[in-house]
């Protein structure tokens, strides 16, 4: 690993397409080792698919990949494996029952004794690397009880373990703090340091800036930018990413202090999570809810939601109380929930845009009151009606939701409440793993729907997002709020500071009601 | 490159269709086989209404189970509720002298009950659907044996209830496949064109993501179970008046036979999803195999190999297809 014998992998022509549609066309770019490459591009751009071509998950139906000059054929993930290329992906597929050193080994061969396996000749050899990346706490802990941005360090130790030579990163800080995005960013630093290549991809362009050493621009299959990085600005990137100039929004305040409230939280505990939380939200208003992974925020909402059990604690929505014991309390009453993980809780992913859109509020597709009978006529029209409110980019009404961008994926679990007339949408990471130009068409969304009179909650993790969507942002913190910042006060440092700060909620409480 | 692009354009439709319809085309071979090489003895009207009206009683019950399978769960206890519902019709008739549709009601009624008692452990309890189906089944085949001590009931059944299967339409179609189609009409009509119908497929899709959006899971999986159960309880009460007796263990061969046709199924038409009319094509093509190789003589247990051989070869195909579609 001392030795600088940095490897190059060199694409040329590279094109694949699908059903018809190129989803690389013609991609020539070299990567060298020891340098950190930004992959970027809007969803379905194509970056996905190169990755997948290195990994031998794909074949390119033309071109071809050489390795420091000698061509190579990835057949299968095997061939990928043997050539010292390593794929970390966004969700880590990792063991939870397993230990650190079981998962670390998973799929490689271990130290065995008698021909029984050797845990601790295995354990003696994997520590090293372990201290490498950084990762400080006993190797024999299960998998589980490790938070997920220590979960990717040890994705970076199996890699480096199996002597690896390009590691490519999908996504790595979509799930990690402001702290610990710093750490992996030193460890990914210290990799190509070392002489090990680097692919990052990422939709977080601060990130990509600040950690790349180049970049590299798909869309639509195509390479529209490769540069390195100190010669490029952001705009030039968003640019290249959209194909096309992409308005920057600026904050606007609302008059939102005049409205009437509409919901209203006082003192509100669950199990373990959430330790007296009280707020208020008015109508028309945008809250923001602010603070790290792990601070209570996505219980509070699912709380809200009914999808979490309340210990004491009472709230008032829209002049009643609020007793949510299941999702369809809330959504009777007019909350509709946009959740964090698009496709394990907010898409029935094997069915059509159609059925997704009108799956909460079916009985609007009746076509006699008092049938349950749906009308087929009726949900396309609801769906063709969503589709251009919210500028989905689809090939019909009846096309299989997983052919649809994140971006419009995203929009369709928005969309779906339209039809129940929501007088508040809750929203977690609205944004997370959205391209550039979707993001600023929901954000357009959002707005909208505001000053037709909808409250909204969101939870983002992106303080760079926050700032800008939000009339008012709340900042939480083990369970608690540690603050409150009205619209011109919102920036991203009073967040990240409030974020680290300790609960004063009592008193937040009294002035939010002011 | 051109030419490359689409060669393998090509080569992925060909899967994408060989995928959904492959099933159908061997279907269509095996019928074209047997009508050349036995044509007096299979390729006529009256084999063909043969063949539906003994797949009748089969559809029916799978078409049943299909509901639990589409949310995901199984129901090993089915046939076991089909075998227990044709001993109570026939022992509600003869043992405690009830008139006819009044049995066949309560009999209905009591397998409702056995279904809202599986969805209820299934939900309320959170036992994996296998064990608690497994569960209730042993306990259903035990209250069957406690009714009749294991002796089948042949003996004073009325006449009506045994007519009842009896009938031709138009002196020409056996009633059964009248049964069958109504209800096989009816579920499909559930499950596609109501509320119900696409909150059940809903859940079989992704249940965390029903859930969020406002519908009780819970309530629609109980109601799942509960279609599985009638539906197994009607083939139980059709089977005892078939075959003029109710015997306890009658309808189990039902279970094995039904999954493979929900498998066959769902690798018919739609992408590996389980539904109504693919479970229905199911049956077909295994009871126009059992038929043919009747026909030429072979004996019973060439017919399971066939069985067998069919369902696995069939949803290996349609899974290969799908990978092989998007690569």
């Amino acid at each position: 690993m001392e030795n600088n014998k940095g490897m190059t992998i060199s694409i040329k022509g590279l094109t694949k397409a699908f059903a018809g549609v190129k989803a690389l066309d013609n991609v020539n770019l070299d990567i060298v080792a020891g340098k950190v490459h930004g992959l970027i591009g809007a969803n379905g751009a194509g970056k996905s698919t190169l990755i997948k071509i290195l990994a031998g998950v794909y074949q390119p139906d033309y071109g071809e990949i050489l390795i420091d000059g000698n061509p190579v054929q990835i057949l299968n993930p095997g061939v990928a494996d043997s050539l010292g290329l390593s794929f970390i992906h966004q969700e880590l597929n990792m063991v939870p029952d397993f230990n650190v050193i079981e998962n670390i080994m998973l799929g490689l061969k271990k130290e065995r004794k008698f021909g029984l396996l050797d845990w601790k000749a295995t354990a003696n050899k994997i520590i090293p690397v372990l201290v490498q990346v950084g990762f400080n706490k006993s190797p024999f802990t299960p998998i589980k009880e490790v938070s997920v941005a220590e979960q990717w360090l040890v994705a970076i130790a199996k890699a480096l373990y199996k002597d690896v030579k390009l590691i490519a990163m999908d996504e790595p800080t979509a799930a990690l703090s402001e702290s610990e995005v710093e750490r992996l960013f030193s460890i990914i630093q210290d990799l190509s340091r070392r002489g090990i290549g680097v692919i990052y991809v990422s939709h977080r362009l601060d990130e990509v800036i600040k950690i790349c050493d180049e970049i590299t621009v798909f869309k639509d299959g195509l390479l529209t930018l490769h540069e390195k990085t100190a010669n490029l600005t952001k705009v030039e990137i968003i640019t290249a990413i959209a194909g096309r100039k992409v308005e920057e929004f600026e904050h606007i305040n609302f008059n939102y202090e005049k409205g009437e409230v509409l919901l209203d939280v006082k003192n509100l505990y669950d199990e373990n999570k959430i330790k007296g939380v009280s707020f208020s939200l008015k109508k028309g208003e945008v809250l923001g809810l602010a603070g790290l992974v792990g601070s209570g925020r996505t219980e509070l909402i699912m709380t809200l939601f009914g999808a979490r059990k309340r210990k004491a604690g009472t709230i008032i929505f829209d002049g009643k109380e609020f007793t949510p014991n299941h999702p369809k309390d809330a959504v009777i009453r007019g909350i509709a929930l946009v959740p964090e993980n698009r496709r394990e809780e907010g898409l029935i992913t094997n069915k059509t845009l159609n059925f997704n859109i009108n799956l909460p509020a079916l009985s609007v597709l009746r076509n006699i009151k008092s049938l349950p009978f749906i009308s087929m006529k009726k949900s396309s029209s609801i769906t063709t009606k969503a589709i251009d409110k919210f500028m989905i980019k689809t090939n019909g009404v009846n096309s299989p939701i997983l052919n649809l961008s994140g971006g419009n994926q995203q929009k369709v679990v928005i969309g779906k409440w339209l039809e129940c007339n929501p007088k508040l949408i809750i929203m977690d990471e609205p944004t997370q793993g959205v391209d550039v130009g979707a993001r600023a068409e929901i954000y357009k969304l959002i707005r909208s729907m505001s000053k037709e009179g909808i409250s909204f909650l969101i939870v983002s993790s992106d303080v760079e997002e926050l700032p800008i969507l939000c009339d008012r942002v709340i900042v939480m913190a083990n369970g608690q709020f540690t603050g409150e910042l009205q619209s011109c006060a919102i920036s991203k440092e009073e967040i990240l500071h409030l974020s680290y700060a300790e609960p004063v909620q009592q008193y937040i409480y009294e002035q939010g009601r002011q | 490159m051109n030419k490359s692009i689409s060669k393998n354009e090509s080569r992925r439709r060909f899967f994408r269709f060989i995928g959904k319809f492959g099933t159908i085309v061997f279907l269509l071979i095996m019928i074209t086989f047997f009508s050349i090489m036995k044509p007096r003895a299979f390729a006529t009207v009256r084999n063909l209404l043969n063949v539906l009206n003994q797949s009748s009683l089969l559809i029916i019950i799978a078409c049943g189970l299909t509901a639990v399978v589409i949310i995901g769960d199984f129901d090993m206890s089915v046939a076991i509720t089909a075998s227990f519902s044709g001993v109570l019709v026939t022992g509600l008739m003869v043992k405690q002298n009830l008139p006819i549709w009044f049995a066949i009601i309560c009999t209905i009624a009591i397998c409702a009950l056995c279904g809202m008692i599986n969805g209820l452990i299934v939900t309320k309890l959170r036992v994996s659907s296998v064990i608690a189906t497994i569960g209730t089944g042993g306990i259903i085949f035990g209250l069957n044996y406690a009714y009749t001590s294991g002796s089948p009931i042949v003996t004073g059944i009325p006449k009506g209830f045994l007519n009842m299967t009896l009938i031709r339409l138009f002196g020409k179609i056996p009633i059964n496949i009248i049964y069958m189609a109504v209800i096989v009409f009816i579920l499909w009509i559930i499950l596609n064109r109501t509320e119900l119908g696409q909150r059940i497929q809903a859940v079989g899709g992704n249940s965390v993501a029903t859930k969020l959006s406002g519908i009780n899971v819970d309530s629609i999986k109980i109601t799942s179970y509960i279609f599985s159960s009638v539906c197994g309880g009607i083939t139980g009460i059709l089977l005892s008046s078939v075959i003029g007796s109710g015997n306890s263990t009658a309808a189990d061969s039902y279970l094995m036979n039904s999954f493979a046709a929900i498998f066959l199924g769902s690798a018919t038409l739609k992408d590996g999803e389980f539904h109504i009319l693919g479970t229905l094509i199911g049956v077909i093509i295994i009871n126009i195999g059992f038929n043919g190789l009747a026909i030429f003589g072979m004996s019973n247990y060439v017919q399971y190999i066939f069985q067998g051989a069919i369902l696995v070869c069939a949803v290996a195909l349609s899974s290969i297809s799908r990978i092989y579609a998007n690569k």
